[in-house]
Formats: C-alpha cells, sequence, structure tokens
C-alpha cells in the first residue's frame, strides 16, 4: 500500500508561472525516492504542498490515507521533515530548539531525544548555542528534530546542500541506516545525482513541472540486462531485435528480454547477418537517465 | 488543554530566552529612574502639595510612595506608551517567516490557526506583563523614596479622576489600574501582531501599529473628533483610570473593554485570514 500519495498536483504561482503540472507519484512503505530536476522544476513545491505550506490549485497529497489538505494535523503526525533551509533560534541551544519544536508536537521524551542527538553525533554539542553550530551540525539537529517524535516518513529537502564530502557520507550512512532499521519512507529532494543513486531506490524526474519519469533508479536496476551493441549495420540490428522482442536506443543500448539470454541475442544478430563489433554489458548512470530526461535543450 | 500548554510553553520559552525581549524591561526601568530623579529635582513635593493642600489638610500624608508610584508610571507610559509592546508583536509573525523558522515550525503537526493563536497569546501576555512589571518598579521605586505607608492621591483630571485612599485600598486600586492598562495595551499590540500576519518586514508591523496608536492619540488629544470619540482606540483603553475613581464607573469600563476585545478579535481573525491564504516558500 501506497504511504504517501501525491495526486495531479497543478499550483500556479501569483505571477503565473506553472510551478507543477498535474504532478502525481506515490511512495511505498520502506522505500528511498529521489526527487529530481532542475532549480524551478518544482521539487520543493512538492514538499511545500506535502507539509501543507503551499496550496495546490488542484490535486491533494495523502500521508497514510488522510489528506494534507483536509486534514493536515492528523497527515503531518507521521511526517518528519527538513524543509528548505534548516533554520533555528540561535539564541537557544540545539536542546532547546528541539524542546521548541517538539513542544508543537505536543511531545518531549527526554530518553528518547538524548537517543536521536546520540544517533545524529551532536551529543557534545547540544546545549551548546545553535549560533556557534557548523554547517553540518545544523542540518545533523535538523535531522534530529524531524526524527522526533519518531515520524513513519522523512522529508528531505537538499539536507546534504553545502556539506563537506565527509558530511555527506556521514548523512548518507545515517539515511541508509534509517530505513535499514527503523524501516522509515524517505523522499529526497536533491541536486547530487550520485547521492540519489547510492540511496534511493526510485527516482521522479521532474521537467518545467512536469513529471518525465518515474521508475527505479538504474543502479538498482538488478532484473534489466543491458548491452552496448557496435555494429554498421544499424537498421538490420534494429530489424533482428525487433523480431525478438529486444529494444535498442540511439546509444546502441540494448536491453535484453527477460524471455532470453544475451548470448541468444548474440547469435539472432549474428544469424541475421548483422555485422557485430562489440557486445559490451552496460550498466546505465543515473547521469544517463536524468539528462535524457531533464536535458532543457 | 495540556497540549495546548506543552504548545503555549514552547512560545514562552523562545520569547524569555531572547534578550530583545528584555530591552522593555530594562528601558522601562531605567526611564522610570530618570523621572523620578528629575521629579526630585524640580520639586516635585512642592508641587504635589500645591495641588492636594486645597483638597484636604493633610496633604503630607498623600505625598506618599503610592502617589509617586502612580505618577511615574503615567509619564513613562506616555514617553514610551507601546513601543516595546509593538515591537515584540510586530517580530512574532512577520520575524518567523522572513529568518525561515515559520517553516520549521509548520512542518509540524499543527494547524495555522492554533500556531497564531499560540503567537497571538504570547504577545498579549507579554504585554499585561510589561505592563505590571512597569507598576511594579514604579512600586518599588517609590518605597525606596518615600517608604511604606501614607496614602495614594489618584489624580486623572483628563477622564476627572480626582481621588484620595488610605494605604490598604490604595495599593488594591493602585493593583487593579495595573491590570487594567495591562489589558487595555493588548489592542495595542494586537494591532501590531495583524499587520505581522502580512508578507513585511518585522520592523514595517511595529512602525505601522505605533504610527496607529499615535494618530489615535494626537486626533484624541487634538479633540478633532471629539464627537467621534468613541471611534478612537485610546480613548477606551484611556477608561483604565477609571477604576481609581471614588465610585467605579463598571458600566462604562465594560463597554470600553468590550470594545477593545472586539477589536482584539476582529485584529486576529483578519491577521489569520491574511497568514491562511499565504503560501510559505522562499
Amino acid at each position: 500500500m501506497a504511504l504517501l500519495e501525491v495526486r495531479h498536483l497543478t499550483k500556479r504561482w501569483p505571477t503565473g508561472r506553472l510551478a507543477l503540472d498535474d504532478v502525481g507519484f506515490e511512495m511505498r512503505e520502506g522505500e528511498i525516492l529521489g526527487l529530481l530536476g532542475h532549480n524551478g522544476a518544482g521539487k520543493s513545491t512538492i514538499m511545500g504542498i506535502t507539509l501543507g505550506m503551499v496550496r495546490p490549485d488542484a490535486g491533494e497529497v495523502r500521508i497514510g490515507g488522510r489528506s494534507v489538505q483536509k486534514d493536515r494535523g492528523a497527515a503531518l503526525r507521521q511526517i518528519g521533515a527538513i524543509y528548505e533551509a534548516a533554520v533555528f533560534y540561535d539564541y537557544l541551544s540545539g536542546w532547546q530548539n528541539l524542546r521548541a519544536l517538539c513542544s508543537l508536537s505536543g511531545w518531549w521524551d527526554e530518553a528518547e531525544v538524548k537517543r536521536v542527538v546520540q544517533m545524529v553525533n551532536l551529543s557534545r554539542a547540544i546545549h551548546q548555542k545553535t549560533s556557534t553550530y557548523s554547517h553540518g551540525m545544523r542540518q545533523r539537529l535538523a535531522l534530529a528534530q524531524a526524527l522526533l517524535p519518531q515520524p513513519k516518513i522523512l522529508l528531505l529537502d537538499e539536507p546534504t546542500d553545502g556539506l563537506d564530502p565527509e558530511g555527506i557520507r556521514e548523512f548518507r550512512e545515517l539515511i541508509l541506516h534509517l530505513r535499514k532499521h527503523h524501516g522509515m519512507t524517505i523522499m529526497l529532494n536533491s541536486h547530487l545525482l550520485g547521492e540519489v543513486e547510492q540511496m534511493c531506490d526510485r527516482c521522479v524526474i521532474l521537467k518545467d513541472g512536469k513529471k518525465v519519469f518515474e521508475g527505479t533508479v538504474p543502479s538498482q536496476e538488478k532484473s534489466r540486462r543491458m548491452f552496448q551493441l557496435e555494429t554498421n549495420d544499424i537498421g538490420l540490428a534494429r530489424e533482428v531485435l525487433s523480431r525478438c522482442g529486444a529494444t535498442m536506443d540511439k546509444l546502441g543500448i540494448v536491453e535484453v528480454p527477460l524471455n532470453m539470454e544475451p548470448h541468444e541475442l548474440v547469435a539472432a544478430l549474428v544469424n541475421g547477418r548483422v555485422q557485430v563489433h562489440s557486445w559490451q554489458p552496460h550498466r546505465r548512470t543515473l547521469e544517463e537517465l536524468y539528462m535524457g530526461m531533464s536535458s532543457r535543450s | 488543554m495540556t497540549l495546548f500548554l506543552q504548545q503555549w510553553y514552547g512560545e514562552l520559552l523562545k520569547l524569555f530566552a531572547r534578550r530583545r525581549t528584555y530591552i522593555g524591561f530594562g528601558v522601562f526601568s531605567v526611564l522610570q529612574v530618570v523621572i523620578l530623579v528629575m521629579l526630585k529635582t524640580l520639586g516635585f513635593e512642592k508641587w504635589m502639595a500645591k495641588v492636594i493642600a486645597p483638597q484636604t489638610d493633610s496633604f503630607e500624608y498623600y505625598i506618599s510612595s503610592l502617589t509617586l508610584a502612580f505618577i511615574v508610571v503615567k509619564l513613562a507610559v506616555f514617553i514610551l506608551g507601546g513601543i516595546y509592546l509593538t515591537l515584540v508583536a510586530g517580530d512574532i509573525v512577520a520575524k518567523e517567516s522572513e529568518d525561515g523558522h515559520m517553516r520549521m515550525l509548520l512542518a509540524r503537526p499543527v494547524s495555522r490557526f492554533r500556531l497564531l493563536l499560540l503567537k497571538y497569546l504570547t504577545a498579549s501576555a507579554y504585554a499585561v506583563l510589561l505592563i505590571l512589571f512597569l507598576f511594579f518598579v514604579a512600586f518599588l521605586l517609590g518605597i525606596v523614596m518615600k517608604g511604606l505607608g501614607g496614602g495614594f492621591f489618584a489624580f486623572a483630571p483628563e477622564i476627572s479622576v480626582v481621588a484620595f485612599y488610605d494605604w490598604g485600598p490604595g495599593i488594591q486600586r493602585y493593583m487593579l489600574a495595573a491590570l487594567m492598562l495591562g489589558l487595555g495595551m493588548t489592542t495595542i499590540s494586537s494591532i501590531a501582531f495583524f499587520l505581522s500576519c502580512f508578507p513585511i518586514k518585522p520592523a514595517a508591523a511595529t512602525i505601522g501599529a505605533l504610527s496607529y496608536a499615535l494618530v489615535d492619540m494626537i486626533l484624541r488629544e487634538s479633540r478633532f473628533m471629539e464627537s467621534r470619540e468613541y471611534l478612537l482606540l485610546t480613548k477606551h483603553i484611556g477608561v483604565w483610570a477609571r477604576v481609581l475613581a471614588e465610585t467605579i464607573d463598571w458600566p462604562l469600563i465594560a463597554r470600553s473593554y468590550s470594545v477593545l476585545l472586539a477589536v482584539n478579535i476582529t485584529l486576529f481573525t483578519l491577521g489569520y485570514a491574511v497568514f491562511e491564504s499565504r503560501d510559505l516558500k522562499s
């Protein structure tokens, strides 16, 4: 069952710019979904609507069956979020910030807060004022507040923005730990394709407010067998491959159908008088997918 | 109710952990000391004796800590008025929206109405607390100058109040006046709160509210709207001093405070409507 459903979202800003155009997708329990797209593609707008901070012109977001637009309080009880920049009250300590934010959820459990603070590796600095925090520490505190009190879904809006490579790695490991050990469902909005590729199971690519792709992240496509074919007989190869139920794109990437083995497909090509210069296993990258779907040119 | 109190605790924690919150307390205290020193230097006691002597034989009895405190409070409110109330109330929504805190808060399962109500109550509580503090400090300074005991000469000629009390009843009236002014001043903070709900700079909300209060006061003082005085908020706020009259005109006070309450509710509702219609995104 889908834990989070984004249904036919449409949003036009007062300036007239269309931010989202009938966008819809679902998130299943326990998955990590990446939201990708260029600046202004509509990623943060989707997060804003999911958190009830932006009003859609049409459509709705449902969390655990509850509509955010109709029953925001109940729907958001299952969500923890880092939305846009993590901004804290600099005159308060990290601990007091957590106290103030958790008070809005009507919840405070010192033992649980300490556990989460330890998990994000902030125990030493938690009683210092957040004005003394580095960017990485702020992001970790942002993650801590999102994890309190024990949400089912995490929404992370560019959480590694501005972090150094060690910080990014630490953050990534933490997210994967949360999914593995706490079964969390996570929506990740990021510009970093490598990060999405390493962390996400599926991704949604947006372009100018429209969904142009929804599917498995290439690195997770264990069932798909792709090969790079090099030949001069492109037309003939395409004809033979088509007869076998296989497809080939413009770059010569062939997807082998499930009912055939790769060597059988090569034999079919050779028997069909196609001159095969090279037949190499190919792993499609997210970057290729993204550039193909989202490229503005 | 427990949930509401827990949520309000968070708002109060933020307000009172902030240095800026205490500027009002500090400045009012300093101002009161300055007023007291000036009164002393200018021969306040001789002036008081002239005012009181025609009305009672024992005028020295009424030149007391309570009388002195009351004069200091009136002057302090006249000079600084609602500046610090509007500073806090003007910040309470606008500054949090501008800084991005509002997005952190609204990522929590709390409705915008509830969040605004918490903020409104916090700003109102601050207004009442600041005024009570003002009365308290003035009283302490009065005791330092004149010691305990003596009578209370309540003098508010603008609303025809001239009354004499002994120490006990005097303290009661003084405390009642403090509470009434505190409640009345929530309307000034409500104006700032209402403006704060718009997507504007916090300073604009503060200045807007102060400007409104100032124009309102000028219109009242200049008698320009004498026949329409009931439209002026400062006229209704000024009713606080009527609790110092020997016979309190409760119907009149109730009428003015009903008007102030209605204005407060209207400003909150309009502020909420504005805030509710906004998209919170940078």
